[in-house]
């Protein structure tokens, strides 16, 4: 077990709010299944029936899980994150999340080449040729392999309309 | 003797030159996605089910088992040489196999590997062919109760027999559920649980969710580790394979009792990572060189490989002659099936003889195949883990988007991968399980429609659960069983301490 030095998050808060969470999924589904009866009908149970047993049971098991915690992981002071993963975290979920959020107003392609070079130069601290190099093969293979070869396409944006690429 | 001429029948289909080159390029894609962190099996499975959408099923299923097989393989080549299991189910590899090629035992420890693997596999895919006659003797026995009562023992089986605490596989099998229940409801045409977005009246994807709970979850918590290989160079010297062959028949009573192990575990859906360390445990219990267990041990890389292979083939077959998947990889793989337009289940083996003895058929063939293709590109495909991880990383996450959005070619499916890796990272560090989930994902609505039509047919009434025929009834007690042993086990536990 680690010690609690540099500790960012412990195991017992990341059970509490994990368990919080899924259960207010839970609510949500419920809440979502009241629109179409949750009874039982003429020929078996309503559309949200199903649905709204699955939300309750969710609340439920997570209620336990809650409770699992409080008795076990209180005591134990174990790290879920410490200082140094969070940063190897963030440095990771970040610019993931800013290729997910370029993709889907610039499409795609775009998207990959500004993230494979970004992450290249600002974090691999490779030399901007090479960057652009790997990045923009990267695209180009993946046109070839998916538009080309086996005629799926991709999400495109502004630029690939401006060019004329479809 | 049916099955015989039914697997010969089976043969002549998958026996051409465009399914062995999609074998071949099954299992390279296949080794590919097991040797890099952050792929592994199910997901590399998702990432090439929508390129299969307009194949022919028996040629999209060869595809996809090869790559499965490849996958397994190329899980254990990283354990050994990496110390880095590719696939949870290849965790029991490293123990004996990074410390022989520690030892400059690489190349005995992978042939050993690989062959295990392969004898693994075949007995699995034997035991298939000698089940899959049976499975159409009752294939007619099934209606709507039989169904929902064998889903349900697949879903008690979960949380019954699953390693970690029961209550957090309940949780991850109701968001499962949950999810699977948005969108079109089958039987009645409601929007349900859309909350007004059209996007999702489709549905979520159970892809989707692989994609994100596996590969970028994974992804993720390889990052936090903080990366770092300490590889050994991989160099395959004939000799060596040889005399590792030679060395395999020493090991028969270790071969025959790990595949056991692997096809029990395989058909009921304990899974290949269950069966691997079970099987690793066994070795060592009954082992003359207890001591030498974790130091380099061959029977210690045997054992887990066998194991894992068998159960990984004999996944399959439930999944084809019930439609329960015995792994999350099967679970993909199902979901495949029924995008092709096949329903699995018993009736699929009367109603598409070509489909299920080609696939059997094909396992043969693939498992040959890929065990000579994986000694063949050992060493090439270890080199790949010396590229830099900050060129490999963010190329892994292009194309689990990249997949992401293939499967329907809707933007919400990336926003959706991203909590999905989320929830997929943290639970994989607070130790819920995530094939239940997948599995929920994937069953969800065929167990509703189950019920409900069920109670279609009994108007209403639970008793046909228990009445309609010997069969569901004995199904419904064992789930119900299996449903109540965390609990028993947990009373018992308590009373034993007590006394």
């Amino acid at each position: 077990m680690r010690t609690t030095s540099g500790v960012l998050l412990s195991r017992f808060a990341m059970e509490i709010a994990t368990a919080l969470v899924t259960a207010s999924i839970g609510a949500v589904v419920c809440f979502g299944s009241l629109e179409f009866g949750t009874g039982w009908g003429d020929a078996g149970p309503q559309p949200g029936y199903f649905p709204f047993y699955v939300g309750l049971i969710l609340i439920f098991a997570s209620g336990v899980n809650l409770a699992m915690a409080l008795v076990h992981h209180r005591e134990r002071l174990e790290a879920f994150l410490t200082t140094e993963q969070a940063h190897r975290v963030t440095a990771f979920f970040g610019p993931m999340f800013l290729f997910v959020l370029v993709s889907s107003f610039l499409g795609v392609y775009v998207g990959m080449i500004l993230y494979l070079f970004c992450v290249m130069v600002f974090q691999g601290h490779y030399p901007v040729h090479k960057a652009l190099a790997v990045a923009l093969s990267a695209a180009v293979a993946n046109y070839f392999l998916f538009e080309v070869w086996f005629q799926v396409p991709l999400l495109k944006g502004p630029l690939e309309a401006m060019l004329g690429i479809h | 003797m049916d099955n015989f001429s039914n697997l010969l029948d089976g043969f002549s289909i998958a026996f051409s030159l465009f399914h062995l080159a999609l074998m071949a390029v099954g299992v390279l894609l296949g080794i590919l996605v097991g040797v890099l962190p952050g792929l592994g099996a199910p997901n590399g499975v998702s990432l090439l089910l929508p390129l299969t959408f307009t194949m022919d099923p028996v040629s999209a299923i060869i595809l996809l088992t090869s790559m499965y097989w490849g996958a397994l393989f190329g899980g254990s080549t990283t354990s050994i040489l990496f110390n880095i299991p590719g696939e949870p189910s290849s965790v029991a590899t490293t123990f004996d196999g990074y410390p022989m090629a520690q030892q400059g035992h690489a190349t005995h420890a992978l042939t050993l590997a690989f062959m295990s693997a392969g004898s693994g596999a075949m007995f699995g895919v034997v035991v298939i062919t000698l089940l899959s006659g049976w499975v159409t003797e009752f294939a007619l026995q099934f209606s709507s109760p039989e169904y929902f009562a064998v889903f349900l023992l697949t879903f008690a089986s979960f949380i019954g027999m699953g390693s970690g605490s029961a209550w957090k596989a309940v949780v991850s099998m109701m968001l499962g559920f949950a999810c699977a229940t948005v969108g079109m409801d089958g039987i009645s045409g409601n929007m349900r649980l859309t909350f007004g977005f059209s996007e999702l009246v489709k549905g979520i994807s159970f892809l989707v969710a692989v994609i994100g709970l596996f590969g970028l979850g994974e992804l993720m918590q390889t990052m936090e580790e903080g990366l770092r290989f300490d590889g050994i160079h991989a160099r395959i010297r004939i000799r060596d394979v040889f005399k590792a062959v030679a060395s395999m028949p020493g090991h028969w009573l270790t071969l025959l009792r790990s595949a056991v192990i692997g096809c029990w575990m395989g058909i009921t859906p304990g899974g290949p990572t269950a069966a691997s360390f079970m099987s690793y445990g066994l070795a060592k219990r009954f082992s003359r060189n207890k001591d030498n267990f974790g130091k380099g041990e061959p029977a210690g890389v045997v054992a887990p490989e066998t194991a894992d292979h068998s159960a990984g083939t004999c996944a399959i077959l439930p999944m084809l002659a019930l439609g329960v998947p015995g792994s999350a990889t099967a679970a993909v793989m199902m979901g495949g099936l029924m995008i092709w337009g096949l329903t699995p289940g018993p009736m699929l083996f009367i109603e598409r003889p070509d489909f299920v003895w080609g696939t059997i058929a094909s396992m043969y063939l693939g498992n040959v195949m890929a065990v000579v293709l994986v000694l063949a590109t050992v060493p090439m495909f270890a080199a790949i883990l010396r590229i830099p991880f900050s060129i490999i990383g963010p190329l892994i996450v292009v194309v689990c988007f990249i997949g992401a959005y293939t499967i329907s070619g809707s933007r919400l499916d990336l926003w959706l991968a991203l909590p999905f890796g989320v929830l997929g990272y943290v639970f994989k560090k607070l130790g819920y399980p995530i094939a239940p989930m997948v599995l929920a994902m994937v069953l969800g609505d065929k167990a509703e429609d189950a019920f409900r039509q069920s109670m279609m047919m009994s108007k209403g009434s639970l008793s046909i659960f228990w009445t309609n025929s010997p069969l569901v009834a004995t199904i419904m007690v064992l789930a119900v069983l299996l449903l109540s042993w965390p609990l028993v086990s947990a009373v018992l536990k308590r009373f034993r301490k007590v006394a």
